[in-house]
């Protein structure tokens, strides 16, 4: 079972890689933004699956606290760098 | 196990060097946003990197303060950067290369190269088969007052250096108020998605911030990680439009930001009257001090993060 949540957790690691891709690439803003919350996303899902692996219970907290303040940082952007963006944009 | 060893490895592998590949690519990006982008995905990285080198203390910190709070701070910074409504271009400003940033550049360069070759040397110096300081935490963790030994090393054994830390945290506050602080950014009324999301966060912030706190004083937590999340509270808030009162910015603010660094030099300076040494808190009291500058550093840390993200003068105010 362990093995299985490693292997899972290194799965998940190598998914990164498309999201750099797409951090790196952009075009826009909010590609970036989006390439790197689902970064957080995926990074959560890692420390929680390291978490059943190793038997730590305290990287769920991490897990936790990430989960949340990756929130935070979606609305900065929104409402700070991308507020123009939303006005003019068709889409 | 010998497949675990593997995927072990190469897990490992994976996490260095993107960690590499990531700083490389954040810090030789010529847009701006580009590099707080790969910075917050840095910070994952380390993240997971701190949790594998058993270290989730840290990894926590790295976490909250690192990819949460510091690409908020960050995010806002760039927005306010040359025109006061940041377009598409201006988040994609690459940034000037003069001959003087160029200058300024290579001098840099060897500096941080010269750093860095010192600490390898210092790091092959360093004897192999050190036990470190771990067994003497361990041994006088119980007349610490927690039983995380983290936070006993944090807030007892080497209290001052968290003394400092908040001081220095405070100083960072002062200094943006000294520059007059930034101008009020004119308050757009918050959408349903963002008003309703609001709602439901603050509490689970909250919560969550109360429980980082509680958690410190056996497992990863603690003050910072828990202030940070707190500052996000207020982060949020601002963010959803929502303004202090005027009545609650002037003593009350500053009380709480100045509630931690002054309960601490309070303690310290009854430790030393008492005629013990700097921060050396008798045993039996000693969880209870604990308990209570932790809550009053977060509570700080919380009010001065979220102060700094909003980096309006103490005139003009509002904040957490």
């Amino acid at each position: 079972m362990q093995l299985f949540n490693l292997a899972l957790g290194l799965l998940l690691l190598m998914t990164l890689g498309g999201g750099i891709w797409r951090a790196l690439r952009g075009p826009s803003a909010a590609d970036r933004m989006l390439s790197v919350q689902v970064f957080g996303t995926a990074a959560v899902a890692v420390l929680l699956l390291l978490a059943q692996a190793f038997g730590q219970a305290a990287l769920r907290d991490v897990a936790l606290a990430f989960a949340l303040l990756a929130a935070v940082t979606a609305v900065a952007f929104v409402r700070r760098a991308w507020a123009e963006e939303v006005d003019c944009d068709p889409e | 196990m010998d497949r675990l060893t593997l995927v072990l490895w190469i897990f490992d592998s994976v996490t260095g060097l993107g960690l590499l590949l990531l700083a490389g690519w954040a810090l030789a990006s010529p847009q701006l946003f580009r590099g707080i982008i790969l910075f917050v995905a840095f910070s994952l990285m380390m993240s997971i990197a701190w949790v594998r080198i058993d270290a989730p203390d840290v990894a926590l910190a790295e976490i909250a303060i690192g990819a949460g709070l510091t690409g908020a701070l960050l995010l806002a910074a760039l927005s306010r950067l040359g025109d006061s409504e940041p377009t598409q271009e201006s988040m994609n400003r690459p940034i000037e290369r003069s001959y003087r940033a160029r200058t300024f550049r290579s001098l840099t360069a060897s500096l941080l190269a010269a750093v860095a070759v010192a600490l390898v040397f210092l790091i092959l110096a360093l004897p192999g088969d050190s036990e470190g300081l771990g067994a003497e935490v361990a041994a006088s963790l119980d007349a610490s007052g927690v039983s995380s030994p983290v936070t006993a090393v944090l807030l007892n054994f080497r209290g001052y250096d968290t003394l400092l830390e908040l001081l220095v945290l405070l100083l960072a506050l002062l200094g943006v108020w000294s520059l007059g602080g930034l101008p009020a950014q004119p308050v757009s009324p918050a959408v349903l998605v963002l008003d309703t999301l609001a709602r439901i966060l603050i509490p689970v912030l909250l919560l969550s911030s109360a429980y980082l706190l509680w958690a410190g004083t056996h497992a990863p937590g603690g003050a910072f990680q828990a202030g940070a999340v707190l500052g996000a509270a207020g982060v949020l808030l601002s963010l959803a439009g929502w303004q202090v009162r005027q009545r609650y910015t002037g003593v009350t603010l500053r009380l709480l930001l100045i509630a931690g660094p002054s309960l601490f030099l309070a303690f310290a300076l009854y430790t030393i009257v008492a005629g013990q040494s700097l921060l050396e808190y008798p045993p039996q009291r000693a969880g209870v001090m604990i308990v209570l500058l932790e809550v009053a550093a977060t509570l700080s840390i919380g009010t001065t993060l979220a102060a700094l993200f909003v980096a309006e003068g103490p005139r003009n105010k509002e904040g957490q």
